[in-house]
């Protein structure tokens, strides 16, 4: 399980950008957090990833916090158990499709031999069986991205974070790639959390919380 | 696309990118620096040395040369006796040495009265403003000084100034310093007949200078004068020394001309570098240009404008510094960039302006040749998917690289193998630059083959390195194939450098091969030994065996260079030492001689010919036995038996001596023995082979002094592209290396990277480049020195240089990329992964 609790981020003297947010993520569950452009959503992600330190508060997933004091624990721990999908995709151009996939596990000192099955079983999860060969380049937007979520979850992490995961996409894509992200997470049962400024999208998820004024609360 | 168009969004594109914009134009600059000073200073040290020879040549018309043993004065009456000769002024031209030192001094003995028809200058400066001052002018022992002489002895009006003169001292007073022949350069002025007598040259002059009745025609006048001299002694215009210093140093020149070019055209990939980063970056503008009507005509207009005006400004900035740091050099240390052909300080800066400009025309072309290459890249853009994506490279065309680059590397070799071309190996230059060209078009497809055989390694880090630098985007190809041109060229200077002195260190070990060298003063042609002074010598019971050497110099073509000649005995050791083929000549009554590889060159002898040489006044029929290489001589010699010398010039003098020493005696103690048996000889200067190798060695490595500091520019210029590229790279990477951060990759994991990717270009570009020198260095070798130099040379691998220039070039590659890219992975960059970063 994901949990933030009260988790708190300033800017400026002036503004709170986060001001206390909790949050539980249970394994299995995607959830979607929606606000406006400038709410501070992709902060908050950041702040779960590791990647930036909150004023206040503390971030634990499966009861182990995070200590924001060693940057290369927190690469370490991200690289283990964190998936990321951004909008932007962010695959490598001069890597194949499949070699984007195996990234993590390279990463995480997976043998060759082991890795080229395991990225091609997560291509062919997000129905991509047999693009293992062909390069970024040749893909459209979907498939792109699509390539991004088994990249995301190829080396079964706990937290599947997602950046506006649709927010490159026309609609039809969109669905398809929501669709699909769902049931990656759920199959490998992780926490899923998906920042979203399209309500749309967010009504792909299990659960979906406001970000306002600082605050997550739940969507009416 | 208009000029005020293209002009607004070429600033735009440089203000965008002011440091890098800064750094290639400093490279384009550099090299155009490096070119125009090395010219300059070539030009001016030419330039000094004609005005000092037409200062020297006052109003004479032609002049009468003979060897540098000289001619019977005898001559000079019949010359002067010619109806068409107005004037003439017979000279004794003497390098005495400089007791007490090393210094040489040209010493000039004319005859006052006639020389001052000729040039008033001789004499102005001696006075007659009084009766006692013209007497002065007669005075045995008054010598006149030039300014820069003066200064270069520390000598003044009064002061005194010992000579060698055989093996003894002759004192001059100086009488006085000759203003007007301020822009002669170097030298003295004494009385003819004092110098004669006192420098032992009785009975012989240098030289008449000679001026021709208004009438007469000047060529018929020359005609008539050869039709009457004796062999060995030529007709020449006044001042030829100016056009034989021109053509005895043209190689030189030519060959650190083209160096520095290879410099200033390794800064070419620079420019491609940077202006396709740039237009990789503006894909979507040029894109949006294009979908707006500007055609691809248009859009290489623009991207070459971009690229002339990097080039103009380089050249401007390059054209100034280098001007300036060839007057700075020229004032402070002198024309001699190391191989001893012009030396002393210079007064004359004269810069030439048509070089110039093709200099800075060749940086501008350097830096627009690499607009061009990127603009046809840059027009391939598809305009519709450029205009939807954020990709961040231009496309790449791959078909037909490889069959350009091998089309390049065949047409290089007819090349090479032309004959020279006016003296000069040009098909060599052309052989050079078409196999450069070859392997700086074949990098897209050599770093492919190069990294397909690198293994798989397990580290995640170096497979996305690895992976990156196969993918090879343009620019860094543009990086690789810089860092390819300047090292192709520090191996195969490397390499020939050193076949080079090892040949030479070989040599040396084989013709110096006594215990002790013993000759009268320092240097120049003053000094020598006579015959009972050497037969003293032979009779020392420290002396096993000792060889004369005797030097003269023939004058044959009044405009090419002397040709040397050295008569010695002829031992079968020598004869191994000197490489002589064959080593012995048949026995027989002729004269017999061996040539050097360059007199074989120049003069077009070959073995079992017979010639006729110019020697003490008459033709002397030899048989050219064989040839011998000889690195000491530039410009051709011929070996020459001391006993046919002698009993052709009956000269028993005697430059050098080598000396073998009786086993167990000491170096020191044979010298002190000479010294004894010598008590008079003043000037004796002694060496041990040792020594001699020595001090050849360090004139070698001297003389390519310059040669290394041109090296080490072309690689800096090579370094700073990668550098820059890397700077460039990484920064557009940021939302890459923030989504590697995002999978767990730390900073200092993306600064290996950075590392890795860096080593690799620069591995990739040594690898390729010391292929390409090592060929290149077999055309330098065995045909641009050969046709240069006229000398063999074997090749000979310096190993452990080669390697070390192979790391070092690796290292510094993997520290510039990780330097270079430290800004792109700051925390910040986390953020750039956000899409509206």
């Amino acid at each position: 399980m994901l949990e933030v609790r009260g988790v708190a981020k300033r800017f400026d003297p002036a503004t709170a950008l986060l001001d206390g947010i909790d949050l539980e993520v249970r394994r299995g569950e995607w959830v979607a957090i929606v606000g406006e452009s400038g709410s501070g959503k992709s902060t908050l992600l950041n702040i779960i990833a590791g990647l930036d330190r909150p004023d206040r508060g503390e971030i634990a997933l499966d009861a182990r916090t995070l200590s924001f004091g060693d940057d290369d624990a927190l690469a370490l721990w991200r690289r283990r158990n964190v998936g990321f999908v951004f909008q932007a995709f962010h695959l490598l151009p001069y890597l194949t499709v499949a070699q984007n996939v195996e990234l993590p596990l390279a990463l995480n000192g997976v043998a060759a031999a082991e890795r080229k099955p395991r990225a091609e079983a997560a291509l062919a999860a997000v129905q991509l069986g047999g693009f293992g060969v062909r390069r970024p380049g040749t893909l459209s937007g979907g498939e792109m991205q699509r390539v991004a979520i088994a990249r995301a979850l190829v080396h079964a992490p706990a937290l599947v974070l997602a950046d506006e995961p649709t927010g490159n996409l026309d609609e039809t894509n969109a669905t398809g790639v929501l669709d699909c992200l769902r049931d990656a997470a759920q199959r490998a049962n992780a926490c899923a959390l998906m920042v979203t400024h399209s309500r749309r999208a967010a009504a792909a998820a299990d659960r979906v919380l406001v970000l306002a004024a600082g605050r997550l609360t739940p969507q009416p | 696309m208009n000029l005020a168009l293209a002009l607004m969004l070429a600033r735009g594109a440089f203000a965008a990118n002011r440091l890098r914009l800064a750094l290639t134009i400093a490279c384009i600059a550099l090299g155009v620096a490096l070119a125009a000073a090395v010219h300059t200073i070539h030009t001016s040290a030419l330039a000094e040395i004609e005005r000092a020879a037409h200062a020297l040549a006052g109003r004479a018309d032609l002049e009468v040369r003979g060897p540098r043993s000289g001619f019977d004065d005898e001559w000079f009456v019949k010359v002067a006796m010619r109806p068409e000769v107005l004037a003439a002024s017979p000279i004794v031209e003497v390098e005495a040495a400089v007791a007490g030192g090393d210094q040489t001094l040209r010493v000039l003995g004319i005859d006052p009265l006639r020389a001052v028809r000729l040039q008033p200058a001789f004499v102005a400066g001696g006075g007659a403003a009084n009766a006692a001052d013209a007497g002065r002018l007669l005075d045995a022992s008054s010598l006149w000084l030039t300014p820069s002489a003066a200064a270069r002895l520390g000598a003044r009006k009064g002061s005194r100034i010992k000579t060698i003169a055989g093996s003894s001292e002759v004192e001059w007073q100086v009488a006085g310093i000759l203003e007007e022949l301020a822009e002669s350069g170097d030298l003295a002025v004494v009385d003819i007949a004092a110098a004669q007598q006192r420098l032992g040259r009785l009975g012989r002059i240098s030289r008449i200078d000679v001026r021709l009745r208004p009438e007469a025609n000047v060529s018929e006048a020359a005609q008539a004068l050869r039709a009457m001299l004796p062999p060995g002694v030529v007709v020449a215009p006044p001042a030829s020394i100016a056009g034989r210093a021109a053509a005895i140093t043209r190689a030189y020149r030519v060959n650190l001309d083209a160096l520095s070019l290879v410099a200033l055209a390794t800064g070419a990939f620079l420019v491609f570098s940077t202006l396709a980063l740039q237009a990789a970056r503006r894909r979507q503008e040029i894109a949006l240009l294009r979908a707006m009507g500007v055609t691809r005509h248009g859009i290489s207009i623009l991207l070459g404008l971009e690229g002339a005006l990097i080039g103009l400004a380089g050249a401007a900035i390059g054209l100034a510094l280098g001007i300036f740091a060839s007057r700075l050099v020229l004032r402070g240390v002198g024309a001699d960039l190391g191989a001893g052909f012009f030396g002393g300080t210079s007064t004359v800066f004269a810069p030439d302006a048509a070089a110039l400009a093709l200099i800075a025309l060749a940086g501008i072309g350097t830096a627009v040749s690499g607009a061009l290459w990127v603009a046809r890249a840059a027009a391939r853009i598809e305009v519709a998917e450029a205009l939807r994506d954020r990709a961040a490279d231009l496309p790449v065309t791959r078909s037909r690289i490889g069959w350009i680059a091998l089309a390049f590397a065949l047409l290089g070799v007819p090349l090479i193998l032309l004959p020279p071309i006016d003296g000069l190996p040009l098909g060599g230059y052309a052989g050079i630059a078409a196999w450069l060209a070859a392997a700086v078009i074949a990098v897209g497809p050599l770093c492919r083959v190069l990294l397909a055989r690198l293994p798989e390694g397990t580290d995640a880090v170096g497979g996305i390195a690895r992976a990156q630098v196969g993918h090879l985007p343009g620019h860094l190809a543009a990086s690789v194939a810089g860092i390819v041109m300047s090292a192709s060229l520090c191996v195969a200077m490397a390499i020939m450098v050193f076949s080079f002195r090892v040949s030479l260190e070989e040599w040396l070990n084989g013709v110096v091969g006594a215990d002790l060298y013993v000759r009268s003063g320092a240097g120049g042609d003053s000094g020598y030994l006579a015959e009972d002074e050497v037969a003293r010598l032979a009779a020392l019971p420290q002396v096993r065996a000792l060889e004369p050497l005797r030097y003269d110099r023939l004058a044959l073509d009044p405009s090419g260079p002397p040709l040397s000649l050295v008569a010695r005995p002829l031992t079968e050791r020598m004869m191994r030492g000197f490489r002589a083929t064959p080593a012995i000549a048949a026995p027989g009554d002729e004269v017999t001689i061996w040539i050097s590889e360059a007199a074989r060159d120049l003069q077009g002898w070959h073995p079992g010919e017979r010639v006729k040489l110019p020697i003490a006044g008459r033709l002397v029929d030899a048989h050219v036995a064989g040839i011998i290489r000889d690195y000491a001589r530039t410009w051709g010699a011929v070996l020459i038996a001391i006993d046919d010398y002698r009993r052709i010039t009956g000269d028993s003098r005697v430059n050098d001596i080598a000396i073998h020493l009786a086993p167990g005696v000491r170096v020191q103690d044979a010298e002190q023995a000479v010294r004894a048996a010598l008590p008079a000889a003043r000037g004796l200067r002694f060496e041990d082979a040792a020594e001699i190798r020595r001090r050849s060695l360090e004139i070698f490595d001297r003389s390519f002094a310059v040669t290394y500091a041109l090296e080490a520019i072309a690689i800096l210029i090579g370094l700073a592209g990668v550098t820059s590229s890397f700077a460039a790279l990484a920064w557009s990477r940021r939302r890459e290396f923030g989504m590697l951060r995002f999978l767990g990759l730390r900073r200092r994991d993306i600064l290996r990277l950075l590392a890795l990717e860096g080593a690799a270009t620069g591995g990739l570009g040594a690898a390729i480049g010391l292929a390409t020198g090592i060929a290149i260095s077999l055309v330098l070798v065995n045909v641009v020195n050969r046709q240069s130099f006229h000398w063999t040379l074997e090749v000979h691998w310096p190993v452990g240089a080669l390697a070390a220039l192979v790391a070092a070039i690796v290292a510094l590659c993997a520290i510039g990329a990780r330097v270079s890219g430290a800004m792109a992975v700051r925390d910040e960059a986390v953020l750039a992964v956000k899409d509206d970063a």
